[in-house]
């Protein structure tokens, strides 16, 4: 495929945006620039409009040393009463890496497996009902990058 | 492109929950490299009778093939259902019954 063609699809795809039916909220789509942010700080501020505070009732659990830089599990768990929990790392092209809703009475219990490019850090906020933030960083080491897929 | 596999058990009113999505999960950069179109799922939602039980808007940096835990309040004989959606628009839905 020649890069006009590639460049031409990438375009098609952007401008298909469907109307999703589902009655949820789209991070994506209410808060685009947090998918863009370069960096942590930024895409927080995006997403959420405001600093979060270290927290020590967030577990946040990850391998010190990833082998695998394509698929590294990530688990959070939280028992604060949380409306949303996002995960940012900072050595990505952009920072934002998921963003979960809540649900009422839902259990902060998710484990994902993410991509990191090199070592870095993890950032995960958690809002809670009341709207603040509460956040727990990690730093691991990536021994092989995954972004290359 | 694929499909998904999901496991649901419930134990004491929780239902512990596993859904792997078959998706290339291709980054911008990794699409570049190939000469393929970035492709990743952008939003997945978990229902349990029209209920939102798992919603996660994602990014292209989630593994290829990601793999989902999580846990909700609920009971077994239920069915879970969940969607996701990815950059190209492609949407798939699959139904499960938790254990």
């Amino acid at each position: 495929m020649n890069r006009r063609k590639f460049l031409g699809l990438g375009l098609a795809a952007a401008v298909l945006v469907p109307a999703t039916t589902l009655n949820a909220i789209d991070f994506r789509k209410t808060k685009p620039d947090t998918w863009t942010a370069k960096d942590v700080e930024s895409g927080i501020e995006a997403l959420y409009g405001a600093k979060p505070t270290a927290s020590d009732a967030i577990t946040l659990k990850a391998p010190k040393v990833a082998s695998n830089g394509g698929a590294i599990p990530v688990t959070i768990r939280t028992k604060i009463e949380a409306k949303s929990v996002a995960i940012f790392q900072d050595v990505n092209p952009e920072s934002a890496v998921a963003v979960f809703t809540v649900p009422e009475g839902g259990i902060v219990d998710y484990s994902i497996k993410i991509k990191m490019k090199a070592s870095g850090k993890i950032t995960v906020v958690v809002e809670d009902k009341a709207g603040k933030l509460h956040s727990v960083e990690k730093d691991l080491e990536v021994a092989l990058g995954g972004c290359e897929g | 492109m694929g499909n998904m596999k999901i496991k649901a058990k419930e134990k004491d009113g929780i239902v512990k929950a596993k859904v792997m999505a078959k998706h290339e999960m291709l980054t911008y950069n990794a699409a570049k490299k190939k000469g393929k179109e970035a492709n990743f799922i952008t939003h997945m939602t978990g229902k349990v009778n029209d209920k939102i039980v798992y919603e996660i808007s994602s990014s292209q940096f989630l593994s290829k093939n990601p793999l989902f835990k999580f846990q909700f309040k609920g009971k077994a004989g239920d069915e879970l259902e969940m969607t996701w959606i990815d950059l190209k628009g492609d949407t798939k839905t699959e139904k499960k019954k938790i254990k």
